[in-house]
C-alpha cells in the first residue's frame, strides 16, 4: 500500500464504519417496528438522533474524570477498529494481533465505567456491575473460541486466520469447521452486543438507563457515536474469525447484515435475563460447546 | 568487589541504623528518633541502588567466599540474579522514598527501616547464592527477616506474621531435606557440581530432588493451595512494607524456581523429567500455576479492604509468572520473567496510592471510602494507572508480559491454561475496578469534605513509577533486553523483541503505534467533543434521584456487595473455601496431636530418668544393629 492510500484510508475507515453503524442501528429499529407492525422511524434515525444530541444546549458534567472518560470511550473504540482488518484495509494488522483487539477492546469499556463511576449516581454503578459481570460472562467463552482457532491454525494473526478460511472456500470457515466453536461465539457475541436475553447493562425500566443515567447533551452523543461504531466493529471480530472474512466491500456488507439479523431476531423474541442468570447461561451452555470443540481440535492435533 | 559491596551495605545499613535505635530510642524522642533512622535508610538503598547498577559489570565474574565453620559460603552474580538484584535495589529506594513521608512519626513502627535492611540483605543473600549450602542458610536468614518485617505493629499483625512463620519453617524444613538429599548423591553443594551429576540420574531420583526444593519455592511464591499465609500477613502490615513484600519478596520464589529449574539442575535433568508423554513436570506445575491465577483473583473480587483486595492479587499474578516460566517455551519463559518486573512496578504503584488514601483518611475499608478524585487526583491517577497495569490493558507494561504468556500457552498448545489466565485477567478488571469504584468514585461522603492531596514527598514516587508504568509498556524492549539476556545464558533461546515490542519472527506486538493511534484516537474523539455545547460541571448532589431530592443527609452511594450477582454464583465457594477448611483441619490436628505429646512433660523427675534410660538403651541397640 502507497502512504497515500493508507493515509486516506486512515480518514475514511472510522466514518465508513460509523455510515455503516447508522444504517445496521436504523435497519435494527425498522425490523422491529415491522415485528410489531408499527411503521417505524427513518433507515437513518441513528444519524438524527447525533445530530440532535450534539447540538443540545446543555451539557452537564460532573468532573473531569467524567469528561476525559467520554474520550476513552470513543477513542479506545476508534483504536481498536484500526486493527481490525477489513477487505482492502489491514495496515495496522501487522503491529497487533488478535490478542491486542480483545485486549483494546476493554479500553473503551473502562472508560466508560469510570467516567460512569464520577457522575455518583447508584444506578450507573449497578450498570457497571451489571457491565463487568456479564463481560466476565461472554468474554470466557468467546476467547475460548478463539484459543481453538489459532492453536488449529498455530497463528494469532487475524489476517492468517482470514487467509486460511478464504484459501479452503465455504467448507474452510469458522462456523463450518469447527461448528460448536462457531455457535458458541455466536451466544457470546450476542452477550457481548448487549441484545436480549442478555441485555441487562441498559435494563430500562429496571435501573433508570443504568450508565446512561446521568448522561446527557454531547456525552450521550458521543456515547451514541461509539456504540454505531462498536457495532459493526463486533460483528466484523465475528465475521473475520467464522465467517470467512470478506474478500470485497459487497460480501463483507451482505455478511454483517445477515448476522445482524439474525442476531436481532433473536433479540426481539426474549425477555431479560438476571444478571447472574445471564453470566451462568454463558458458563453452562456457551462455555461447555466452545470446551468440546477445543477438544476436538486437540484430538485432531495429536 | 561491587559484588561484595552488594551485601556489606544493607548490613552495614542494619547495623547502623540499630545502634542509632539504641543511642536514640524511639520511646523517647519519637521524632529525632525517626530524622535519624530516615537519614540512614535513605543513604544506604541510594548506595545499594548504584552498586547493584554498577556490579553489573561483574556478572559471571565477580565471586566471594566467606569461610564459616569449615564450610564456605560462596556468592556470585549472574545473569538472572542481577535482574532481582537490581530489581529488589530499585524498588527498595522508591519504597522507602515514599515512606520519609508515608511513615508518620509517631513511634508506632521504630524498627521499620532496620527490619528492611535486614530483609534487604536477606534477599540479596538468597539471589547472590552460588551454592546450594549458602542458599539454604540465607534463606532461613530471609525468612526470619520477613517475619521480623511482618510482625510490628498492631496485634492482627503480630498473629499474621506468626501464621508467615508456620509456612516459612515448613518450606525451610522441606529445602533442608532437599539439600541433604542432593548432597548425599550428588556429594556437593556446587550448582555446576550437582548439574554435571544429574545429567547421569534416573528420572526418580531428580523427581524427589526437584519436588523438594520446588516445593518451598512455591510455598515462597504463595502458590495455590499453600498461598494462606499472604493476604492476612500482608494486609496486617504497614502499607509501605505491604508494597514492598508484595512487590518483590514473593517474587524471589519465582527466582528461585527459574534457578532451579534452569541452572541449578541444568535443562538435562529437566527435560528428562519431561520426557515422559502423559504426565510432564512443566504440566504439572503449569496447573498449579492455572489454580494460582484463577482461584486467588475471583477471591479478590469480594473482599472489603483495599490492602487485602491487592494482596490476593499479588499471589494471583504469581500464577502467570508460574504458567510463562513453566511452559518452558521462549515466549512464555520471557513473559513470566518479564511479568516480575511489571507485577513489581504496577503493584507497588497500587498500594503507595492507597498507603496516599490511608494517611489522610485513616481507612481502607472499601465500603466507607468514596468520591475521593476530587480530593486527591494524583492518587487517583496512580491508582489508575497502575490497575490498568494489572488488568493487562494496553497501553500499560501489564500487557506486554501477558501477551507474551498468552501467545506461548496457545502456540503450544495448553489452551484451558491460556484460557485459564483470560478468566484470571477478566477477575482482575472486576475486582480493579470495585477497587477504584469505591475508593475514588461515586458519592464523597461529608466527612472528608476538608481532605487535601498528600504532600509532595508521597507524590513524586507515584508520579515516577506511573511513568515507569507507562514508559515500559510504550518501550518494553528496555526490559527484554535483560530478559534475553539472562534466556541466554540459562542456554535457551533468546526472545526476539524490538524497542517497541516483539519481533515479527515471533509475533506481532508494537506497543509505540498502539500509543500512538491510541493518542490519535483520543485527540479526534476531543474534536468531535468540542464541536458539541459548552459543557457545565456540577456537584454531586445534582443527580438524578426518579424525582426525590439530594442532600447531604441522603447517602446515594452504591458499594457495598458490588458484584451482587458473582457473590450469588460463588456462594458456596466463597463461605467455605475448601483450601481454608484444610489448613483448619490441619491446624486442629497438629493442636491435638501435641496435647498428647505434651503429656510426655510430666514434670516428674522420675519419669525423666526412665525417658533416658531407655534413650540409651535404644542407642545402644541401634549402635550394636550397625556393628
Amino acid at each position: 500500500m502507497s502512504v497515500l492510500s493508507i493515509v486516506v484510508w486512515i480518514i475514511a475507515y472510522p466514518l465508513i464504519i460509523f455510515c455503516i453503524g447508522v444504517l445496521l442501528g436504523g435497519y435494527e429499529r425498522k425490523f422491529s417496528a415491522r415485528v410489531e407492525r408499527r411503521i417505524g422511524p427513518s433507515w437513518i434515525q441513528p444519524f438524527y438522533d447525533v445530530i440532535k444530541l450534539m447540538s443540545k444546549k446543555t451539557n452537564v458534567s460532573h468532573g473531569y474524570m467524567h469528561d476525559v472518560a467520554i474520550l476513552m470511550l470513543l477513542g479506545g473504540t476508534m483504536l481498536t477498529l484500526y486493527f481490525v482488518p477489513v477487505p482492502g484495509f489491514s495496515y495496522f494488522s501487522q503491529f497487533g494481533d488478535f490478542l491486542v483487539i480483545s485486549y483494546l477492546l476493554l479500553i473503551p469499556s473502562l472508560g466508560m465505567a469510570l467516567g460512569v463511576g464520577e457522575t455518583a449516581n447508584p444506578n450507573g454503578s449497578i450498570g457497571i456491575s451489571r457491565a463487568l459481570q456479564m463481560l466476565a460472562g461472554y468474554e470466557v467463552p468467546f476467547i475460548l473460541t478463539f484459543i481453538g482457532v489459532a492453536m488449529k491454525e498455530q497463528t494469532t494473526s487475524m489476517l492468517d486466520i482470514i487467509r486460511v478460511q478464504q484459501a479452503g472456500g465455504f467448507w474452510a470457515w469458522g462456523l463450518i469447521a469447527h461448528p460448536l466453536l462457531g455457535v458458541a461465539a455466536l451466544i457470546a457475541l450476542q452477550g457481548m452486543l448487549n441484545e436480549k436475553p442478555f441485555e441487562v447493562i441498559v435494563a430500562p425500566h429496571e435501573i433508570a438507563t443504568g450508565p446512561m443515567t446521568e448522561m446527557g447533551g454531547k456525552y450521550l452523543g458521543i456515547m451514541f457515536i461509539q456504540h454505531l461504531i462498536a457495532v459493526p466493529l463486533e460483528l466484523t471480530l465475528y465475521i473475520n474469525l467464522f465467517l470467512g472474512g470478506a474478500s470485497n466491500w459487497l460480501e463483507y456488507l451482505v455478511k454483517l447484515f445477515v448476522l445482524w439479523t439474525a442476531l436481532i431476531s433473536v433479540n426481539m423474541v426474549f425477555g431479560r435475563f438476571r444478571v447472574d442468570s445471564a453470566v451462568k447461561f454463558m458458563w453452562k451452555i456457551s462455555l461447555p460447546l466452545a470446551a468440546l470443540g477445543v477438544i476436538g481440535i486437540m484430538l485432531n492435533i495429536a | 568487589m561491587l559484588t561484595s559491596m552488594l551485601l556489606i551495605l544493607p548490613l552495614a545499613g542494619f547495623l547502623t541504623s540499630l545502634a542509632a535505635a539504641w543511642i536514640v530510642p524511639a520511646s523517647s524522642k519519637a521524632r529525632a528518633s525517626g530524622a535519624v533512622q530516615k537519614i540512614i535508610a535513605g543513604i544506604g538503598f541510594a548506595a545499594l541502588f548504584v552498586f547493584a547498577f554498577l556490579a553489573k559489570s561483574e556478572i559471571g565474574t565477580g565471586y566471594l567466599g566467606i569461610p564459616l565453620f569449615g564450610l564456605w559460603l560462596n556468592f556470585g552474580l549472574t545473569q538472572l540474579s542481577w535482574y532481582f538484584v537490581a530489581m529488589v535495589a530499585g524498588i527498595s529506594l522508591v519504597t522507602v522514598l515514599f515512606s520519609l513521608q508515608g511513615l508518620r512519626d509517631d513511634g508506632r513502627y521504630p524498627f521499620y527501616y532496620i527490619w528492611l535492611f535486614s530483609k534487604t540483605f536477606g534477599m540479596l543473600g538468597v539471589l547472590l547464592s552460588a551454592d546450594m549450602l549458602t542458599f539454604f542458610i540465607m534463606w532461613e536468614v530471609m525468612s526470619w527477616c520477613t517475619y521480623f518485617l511482618l510482625q510490628q505493629g498492631h496485634e492482627k499483625a503480630k498473629r499474621a506474621g506468626a501464621g508467615y512463620l508456620v509456612y516459612a519453617v515448613t518450606a525451610g524444613m522441606i529445602l533442608l531435606a532437599g539439600l541433604l538429599y542432593v548432597y548425599f548423591n550428588v556429594g556437593s553443594f556446587d550448582f555446576r557440581t550437582i548439574q554435571k551429576a544429574f545429567s547421569g540420574f534416573g528420572a526418580g531420583r531428580i523427581i524427589v530432588a526437584m519436588l523438594l526444593v520446588l516445593v518451598p519455592m512455591l510455598i515462597e511464591a504463595a502458590a495455590y493451595p499453600v498461598h494462606w499465609w499472604l493476604p492476612s500477613a500482608y494486609a496486617n502490615a504497614e502499607t509501605g512494607i505491604s508494597a514492598y513484600l508484595a512487590a518483590i519478596s514473593t517474587r524471589i520464589g519465582i527466582y528461585g524456581m527459574t534457578m532451579f529449574l534452569f541452572a541449578g539442575f541444568g535443562l538435562t535433568a529437566l527435560n528428562l523429567v519431561t520426557a515422559n508423554k502423559y504426565v510432564s513436570a512443566n504440566e504439572v506445575l503449569m496447573i498449579i500455576g492455572a489454580f494460582t491465577m484463577v482461584v486467588p483473583t475471583f477471591t479478590a473480587l469480594f473482599q472489603h479492604d483495599a490492602k487485602e483486595l491487592m494482596t490476593w492479587h499479588s499471589i494471583g499474578q504469581g500464577g502467570y509468572m508460574i504458567v510463562g516460566i513453566a511452559s518452558s517455551t521462549t515466549l512464555g519463559i520471557a513473559g513470566g520473567l518479564f511479568h516480575v518486573f511489571n507485577h513489581m512496578t504496577y503493584v507497588s504503584l497500587i498500594l503507595f496510592s492507597i498507603a496516599a488514601v490511608e494517611y489522610r483518611t485513616g481507612t481502607t475499608n472499601l465500603n466507607k471510602l468514596g468520591g475521593l478524585i476530587k480530593k486527591q487526583p494524583v492518587a487517583y491517577l496512580g491508582l489508575l494507572f497502575g490497575i490498568i497495569g494489572l488488568a493487562g490493558i494496553p497501553p500499560m507494561n501489564g500487557f506486554v508480559s501477558k501477551w507474551l504468556i498468552y501467545r506461548a500457552l496457545i502456540l503450544s498448545g495448553h489452551p484451558f491454561i491460556a484460557l485459564a489466565a483470560f478468566i484470571a485477567t477478566l477477575g482482575t478488571i472486576l475486582s480493579v475496578y470495585k477497587l477504584i469504584h469505591n475508593m475514588f468514585l461515586g458519592q464523597l461522603p461529608e466527612r472528608y469534605n476538608d481532605i487535601k492531596e498528600v504532600g509532595w514527598g508521597m507524590r513524586l514516587p507515584i508520579i515516577f513509577m506511573m511513568a515507569v508504568v507507562w514508559l515500559t509498556g510504550a518501550f518494553p524492549g528496555t526490559v527484554l533486553a535483560v530478559v534475553a539476556d539472562i534466556q541466554q545464558s540459562l542456554g535457551l533461546e533468546r526472545v526476539a523483541y524490538s524497542v517497541h515490542g516483539v519481533a515479527a519472527e515471533m509475533g506481532q506486538l508494537n506497543m509505540l503505534v498502539i500509543n500512538i493511534v491510541f493518542i490519535g484516537g483520543l485527540f479526534v474523539s476531543w474534536l468531535i467533543y468540542l464541536a458539541g455545547g459548552k459543557r457545565k460541571h456540577i456537584g454531586q448532589y445534582d443527580n438524578y434521584a426518579a424525582g426525590h431530592f439530594l442532600d447531604k443527609s441522603i447517602p446515594y452511594n452504591y458499594n457495598y456487595n458490588f458484584y451482587a450477582g458473582m457473590e450469588h454464583i460463588f456462594e458456596r465457594l466463597l463461605h467455605k473455601p475448601p483450601v481454608k477448611r484444610a489448613e483448619q483441619a490441619l491446624a486442629t490436628f497438629v493442636s491435638g496431636t501435641s496435647e498428647y505429646v505434651c503429656r510426655i512433660f510430666t514434670g516428674n523427675i522420675t519419669t525423666y530418668s526412665a525417658y533416658v534410660v531407655a534413650a540409651v538403651v535404644v542407642i545402644l541397640l541401634v549402635l550394636g544393629g550397625g556393628r
